[in-house]
């Protein structure tokens, strides 16, 4: 029953809500229909709600008993309020109220099912529906506007299956997920007659898919097929009606608790409405539903479509033409009001406790802050945030079959991770996982995607650019390779790509840094440098380490068609005679599409390639780093994939440890100031201004009396004091007299251990005496001047001082 | 080596001493020996230095046309000249000559540290051209006029000053001068100048600052009004009628027009001329507007004419740098196929192959282009055809007007012809006006040099009227075929480039493949 309490409660909760929106809604049944009857294919996407359950257990006399599993409460009872065990006179006269609309009705309508007047609350005790509802406004803006609120309740309802009445195993209703399909873009083809091929081949293909999607249809279909729903239009469920008019709701609508989505009245999903209740009042739906709730007019006033229970309350809105509602109908209703006063039975208040949401649970949302949503194929499940400890808070899972065995992919969202992870997803076909993460995390990483964690194996990394000083927005590796794209960069490189060999085994023993890849093959590639002419921009260069060659292609000059390109080729710098070679003709290949002269010269193509020597340098050291930088990205994310830290706001005062130690030690701080200033205002006059009579002013004479009572009370309290004082030093010089007696008496038997004892409590003894000694004197030196001391306070009291002033 | 060079007579400049100079200057290892096996082109040359030599006369640096930097100190020399051509020119280094005045860097736009230091110069002027200017070196001069300061204000990108050594340096207030007078100076005499001496001259020198800065935005304002108005005229000039919005031409009628000024004297002639005047303004002032009108509209023509040459340029040279990009990939993929080959029959087969791609992508690109050559012919000769018939139509109505100013004159003509003959009958008849000049009253002595004096008169004028009208139409003309001949010598310019790139290319690649069967053979 625990479970159906909060349901119940949460529902009260959201409509409570509803009643605070001040927008009309009502709880509506589905009107069970002859099977026969009806033709729809699917019903609704739900299980039949718990108060089906109660309502079945109510209602429906063979099944009843064959309900205990639910029935188990769990809620310990005498907690509760008198108003949940009992029902007040008032509530019985309704429930008779409603037993004799219940029986008019079951007179007048034999065929349709009884109605769900009056469940057993958690305490076996009926209640009547409408003062289940409590309307309640929460202190939480999420809560004000239906769709959140929506959403809270369905996030706190766990939908329990219940036993089929027909068979012993349950048959859920999924409802598909909506599939995509994306249109492709439209093709530029050039010639008409390829284009017509084209079309024809695409027609084609279509037919294909389209007949490919036929039959998965048809197997789909037969699939369904293969398991006819029993049930049809036999389930009864509960859901919210919410109506048109207040708080700018356009139109009447329909909210499924469970899914928290609303639905249009004409869906087909809802097959029929058998009653609606709110807080107020309870109406039978006397419209016919054979199409539907498409035809029903939700003009609650009208006492031919929707049969009343209590006469007079405010809700009627009877509207006689469509368009005549408004003001006159408030007048209506006022005039009706008054004519109906005498007659009218009021709803009893709601025996319920109002719902008190913590911010906690608020934010846990879910019971236990977990919840787990079945769909077909798919599987959601939710948490609260910081309930996992690696900031795990939905996890979607995707299956290939609907018997969810075979993982499609699984979607991970993540919160307040330190590494700032948002996202994983993790594709079971194909292996491949991708992290996504929020801007903000050290290594500046926005996507990762990897099959394994080794390095050197495939994987994709992008970055967020702006947070890095090298550009680099993604970087892509293969057992064999690495791609680089930057961006932003003041050397215009927009891309580098790295050739590696397999790692020759080194037998040395130097470590495994020390032995990059060899790299065959670098390409580099340069975005245009506007502040150079485009045939001495580099537009490409290609680093071919083995073959000892380098390529250059230089950028496409405006009005050209074709780029320049050069290329340097033997790069040794000694020949095959071991002499020193500087510069050949043959060493460098030059195509210009506007021959200069000094780039013919030898000189410059030296100089060229010398810085070119360079550059390589500088490019296979950057290769190396980012290899290195690889490596250290991935002992990065293992460490934090090992940690999963959890960042806490410094505004969340309940988890951030540092700033709850603070504030109570702040707390503590102000308590300690708060009981001195108390002590310090301590009125010595107030026992006795307490016996007079309060707000009157004093008159001479009992100032007088107060003064000498005053005083005379505090001259006892020090005779007390010194009284007490001289008791206890009596008592305890007796004590040591005896103790004294006793050890002269016995002074011959004792034990050297009794002896210790006795000199101990000797020497104690005489301590406490002589402090009582010194208390006594200095109680009596000081008691005088105490004395004195209070008469000057009295004296100069506002309170007394005038009065006594004349007095004396 | 400096007193080897002491006793030596002073020098001119020569081939020798250049090659000489530029050999020594790359004399490092490779990069000398290199450049010996080769020469080095004057051209090619950044820097150059010549110091102590002697130099009494700098010549034949015309050849360094890219130098940028110029070391010329410690020599003789007494005139600055011969730097002409060195427009590149960043660094130049004359100190330790005998330079009295500067002169001659009126080409240097590029200069932006000038040394001067330790020669005989007396007045800082000559440097206007140099607004690069960023170091000034100019110690050990007899310079003795703080004016010459204010002359250094209008160098906006001077940091740093050396005077130091002039006769002006020993002035109680040199420093503090310098510092009020050149307020973006950093450093002066090699001295940071701190901001505290800067505020202290400020305060010092506020108010002559003050004046200055007022007379020199004066003179700002004045010379961009003289720009606006050149930029007018400018433009008007572009549209063919400068100076017709208003009586310029009316005026110019008058102003070699003497008979005509001395007939305006007599009695009605000159409402008449006022009136005469109005309408000949009103004409001008039509084709004034006609003209600027129509010079939209011309433009408009060829923006949008090169606007679409420009699309249609582009469009194909995307097309020709696809076919390329196509070309280049199969190309590597073949040789490296060949490369790999072992069979020689097979290579051989490849390499023919090869060579086939290539004469087909230079088909494919010579096609393009003469597509693209057929097209813009086609579109040339419309523009072409539009632009000679916009001129022609404002020629046309143009010369309309100005027959219209012909009409107003041979109208006034008559009435002048009929006032000067009443005035004759008058002075025939002895009642001529007495307040007539004794010029006037000469013309009057009988009918035909009263007449020959209106008529001559009428011919300057009309003269006037054509020979604008000739003018006019003659820019015109000779505007409208400079440009279409313009289009087609870019045109064809445009085609020879693109011809000569394509078969370059094609050469190249083909001396490729050939240098490839070279190399196979000989492996």
């Amino acid at each position: 029953m625990e479970v159906l309490r909060e349901k119940v409660e949460e529902e009260e909760e959201a409509e409570r809500e509803e009643a605070a929106e001040r927008a009309e809604w009502a709880r509506t049944e589905k009107m069970m229909r002859p099977v026969e009857v009806r033709k729809q294919e699917t019903t609704l996407t739900q299980e039949t709600l718990g108060e089906l359950e109660k309502q079945l257990s109510e209602i429906q006399i063979p099944v009843s008993a064959e309900l205990p599993t639910f029935a188990k409460d769990t809620i310990d009872i005498s907690a509760l309020p008198v108003s949940y065990k009992t029902n007040t006179p008032k509530e019985e006269q309704l429930l008779q109220l409603a037993d004799n609309f219940s029986r008019q009705y079951s007179h007048l309508c034999p065929d349709r099912v009884p109605l769900f007047l009056h469940p057993l609350n958690e305490c076996e005790v009926p209640k009547f529906v409408s003062t289940t509802l409590r309307p309640t406004l929460m202190p939480y803006p999420e809560l004000y506007n239906w769709d959140s609120c929506a959403q809270f309740v369905s996030d706190f309802l766990t939908m329990v299956p219940l036993p089929d009445p027909l068979k012993p195993t349950i048959k859920r209703e999924e409802k598909a997920l909506p599939k995509k399909y994306t249109i492709r873009p439209p093709r530029d083809l050039c010639s008409r007659f390829e284009q017509e091929q084209e079309m024809k081949r695409q027609q084609e293909i279509r037919a294909q898919e389209e007949k490919r999607l036929k039959e998965e249809e048809e197997r789909l279909m037969e699939a369904e097929k293969a398991n006819p729903d029993a049930l049809h239009g036999l389930r009864v469920h509960c859901w919210v009606l919410v109506l048109s008019g207040k708080r700018e709701v356009p139109e009447n609508f329909f909210i499924d608790p469970f899914t928290a989505r609303s639905y249009s009245t004409q869906d087909e999903h809802f097959l029929g409405i058998e009653s609606l209740w709110n807080h107020k009042n309870y109406w039978i739906n006397m419209q016919d539903c054979w199409n539907c709730c498409k035809d029903l007019i939700f003009d609650l006033g009208d006492p031919v479509r929707w049969e009343y229970m209590l006469l007079g309350t405010d809700k009627p809105e009877l509207s006689l033409t469509e368009d005549d509602s408004g003001i006159n109908d408030e007048d209506d209703v006022e005039n009706l009001d008054k004519e109906d006063e005498d007659k009218s039975f009021d709803m009893p208040h709601s025996w319920v406790e109002q719902i008190e949401i913590s911010p906690e649970a608020f934010e846990t949302r879910c019971p236990n802050g977990k919840k787990v949503i079945q769909y077909k194929r798919a599987k959601l499940e939710k948490w609260a945030p910081y309930l996992n400890r690696n900031g795990l808070v939905s996890r979607l899972t995707t299956y290939e079959d609907l018997e969810c065995t075979n993982i499609l992919e699984i979607k991970e969202w993540y919160q307040n991770r330190e590494d700032m992870l948002e996202l994983k997803h993790i594709n079971k076909t194909t292996d491949l996982k991708t992290d996504y993460f929020r801007p903000g995390h050290s290594q500046a990483l926005r996507v990762h995607s990897y099959k394994s964690m080794q390095p050197e194996m495939d994987r994709v990394i992008e970055f967020y650019e702006t947070a890095r000083v090298d550009g680099l927005i993604k970087r892509e590796e293969t057992p064999r390779t690495m791609t680089e794209y930057y961006q932003g960069r003041s050397d215009f490189l927009s891309y580098r790509h790295a050739d590696f060999r397999p790692r020759v085994k080194k037998l040395t023993l130097s470590s495994a840094e020390s032995n990059p890849r060899p790299i065959v093959k670098i390409t580099e590639r340069f975005f245009r440098n506007p502040a150079k002419p485009a045939e001495e921009d580099v537009a490409e260069r290609v680093f071919l380490v083995a073959e000892e060659r380098i390529q250059l292609c230089y950028h496409c000059r405006e009005d050209h068609i074709i780029a320049s390109k050069r290329e340097f080729l033997r790069l040794s710098e000694v020949d095959s005679k071991g002499n020193k070679i500087i510069m050949m003709p043959d060493m460098c290949i030059t195509f210009e599409v506007e021959p200069t002269e000094h780039t013919k010269k030898l000189l410059y193509q030296y100089e060229t390639l010398m810085h070119l020597k360079k550059e390589e340098k500088l490019s296979r050291h950057q290769v190396w780093e980012s290899e290195l930088e690889m490596l250290e990205i991935l002992k990065l994310r293992e460490e934090e994939e090992e940690v999963h830290t959890l960042t806490i706001s410094i505004y969340d005062t309940k988890r951030n440890e540092k700033s709850k130690e603070y504030r109570e030690a702040m707390e503590r701080v102000m308590q300690e100031e708060h009981l001195q200033q108390v002590e310090t205002q301590l009125d010595y006059l107030a026992p006795f201004l307490v016996q007079l009579p309060p707000g009157e002013k004093l008159t001479r004479w009992q100032a007088a009396r107060l003064k000498d009572e005053c005083l005379s009370d505090f001259k006892q309290r020090l005779i007390n004091k010194a009284n007490l004082i001289q008791a206890r030093f009596e008592k305890e010089t007796q004590e040591l007299q005896k103790k004294q007696q006793w050890y002269q008496e016995n002074q011959v038997t004792l034990t050297p251990e009794d002896e210790d004892l006795y000199l101990s409590y000797c020497s104690q003894a005489m301590f406490r005496i002589r402090i009582l000694e010194q208390r006594l004197n200095r109680h009596k030196e000081l008691a005088p001047l105490k004395y004195l001391a209070l008469e000057e306070k009295l004296h100069k009291d506002p309170r007394l001082g005038e009065l006594l002033k004349m007095f004396t | 080596m400096n007193r080897l060079y002491d006793s030596m007579e002073p020098r001119v400049i020569d081939d020798d001493m250049l090659k000489l100079a530029v050999g020594e200057q790359s004399s490092q290892e490779e990069t000398g020996e290199l450049a010996k096996q080769e020469g080095i082109l004057f051209k090619d040359v950044l820097s150059l230095q010549l110091d102590f030599r002697n130099i009494l006369h700098i010549d034949n640096l015309w050849q360094f046309e890219n130098l940028r930097k110029l070391q010329l100190d410690n020599n003789v020399i007494e005139k600055i000249e011969g730097l002409e051509n060195l427009t590149h020119l960043v660094w130049l280094d004359l100190s330790f000559n005998n330079i009295e005045t500067i002169e001659g860097l009126d080409t240097l736009v590029n200069l932006e540290d000038l040394s001067l230091f330790n020669n005989r110069i007396s007045n800082i002027d000559s440097l206007d051209a140099l607004v690069k200017l960023q170091v000034l070196s100019l110690g050990n001069n007899q310079i003795d006029n703080m004016m010459n300061i204010i002359y250094l204000r209008q160098f906006r990108c001077l940091r740093m000053l050396s005077l130091s050594g002039n006769p002006i340096s020993e002035v109680e207030d040199y420093k503090m001068f310098i510092c009020a007078y050149l307020p973006d100076l950093v450093y002066l005499d090699f001295r940071r100048i701190d901001d505290h001496t800067k505020e202290v001259a400020e305060a010092k020198h506020h108010y002559s600052i003050e004046e200055l800065k007022h007379r020199e935005n004066l003179m700002q304002a004045r010379l961009e009004e003289e720009q606006v108005r050149r930029e007018e005229l400018e433009r008007h000039k572009t549209a063919f009628v400068e100076h017709l919005n208003g009586s310029f031409l009316f005026d110019s009628m008058y102003a070699e027009d003497s008979e005509g000024n001395k007939l305006s004297s007599l009695p009605g002639v000159s409402e008449l001329l006022e009136a005469y005047r109005d309408k000949f303004v009103i004409i001008c002032v039509n084709i004034f507007e006609y003209g600027l009108k129509q010079q939209e509209k011309w433009k408009t023509e060829l923006d949008t004419f090169n606007e679409c040459v420009h699309e249609a340029i582009q469009e194909n040279q995307e097309q020709g740098k696809r076919k390329i990009a196509k070309f280049k990939e199969k190309h590597l993929m073949s040789l490296s196929a060949i490369r790999e080959e072992l069979e020689m029959p097979n290579i051989e087969k490849m390499i023919l192959e090869c060579s086939t791609d290539i004469s087909e992508l230079f088909d494919a690109l010579m096609m393009l282009e003469m597509q693209l050559v057929e097209q813009l012919e086609e579109t040339i000769s419309m523009f072409e055809r539009n632009i000679v018939n916009l001129v022609g139509l404002f020629i046309e109505n143009v010369q309309s007007l100005m027959a219209q100013c012909r009409d107003l004159e041979n109208h006034h003509h008559e009435k002048l012809l009929e006032i000067s003959i009443s005035t004759l009958e008058k002075a025939v008849k002895g009642d001529l006006d007495e307040d007539l000049s004794e010029d006037v009253r000469a013309l009057f002595v009988d009918k035909d040099t009263i007449v020959n004096a209106v008529g001559a008169s009428h011919d300057i004028h009309l003269l006037k009227i054509d020979n604008r009208e000739d003018e006019l139409v003659t820019r015109i003309n000779s505007w409208c075929t400079r440009l279409v001949d313009k289009i087609h010598r870019d045109e064809i310019m445009r085609n020879r480039k693109r011809v000569k790139e394509i078969s370059l290319y094609i050469d190249h690649m083909k001396s490729e493949l050939d240098n490839l069967e070279y190399s196979d053979i000989l492996d």
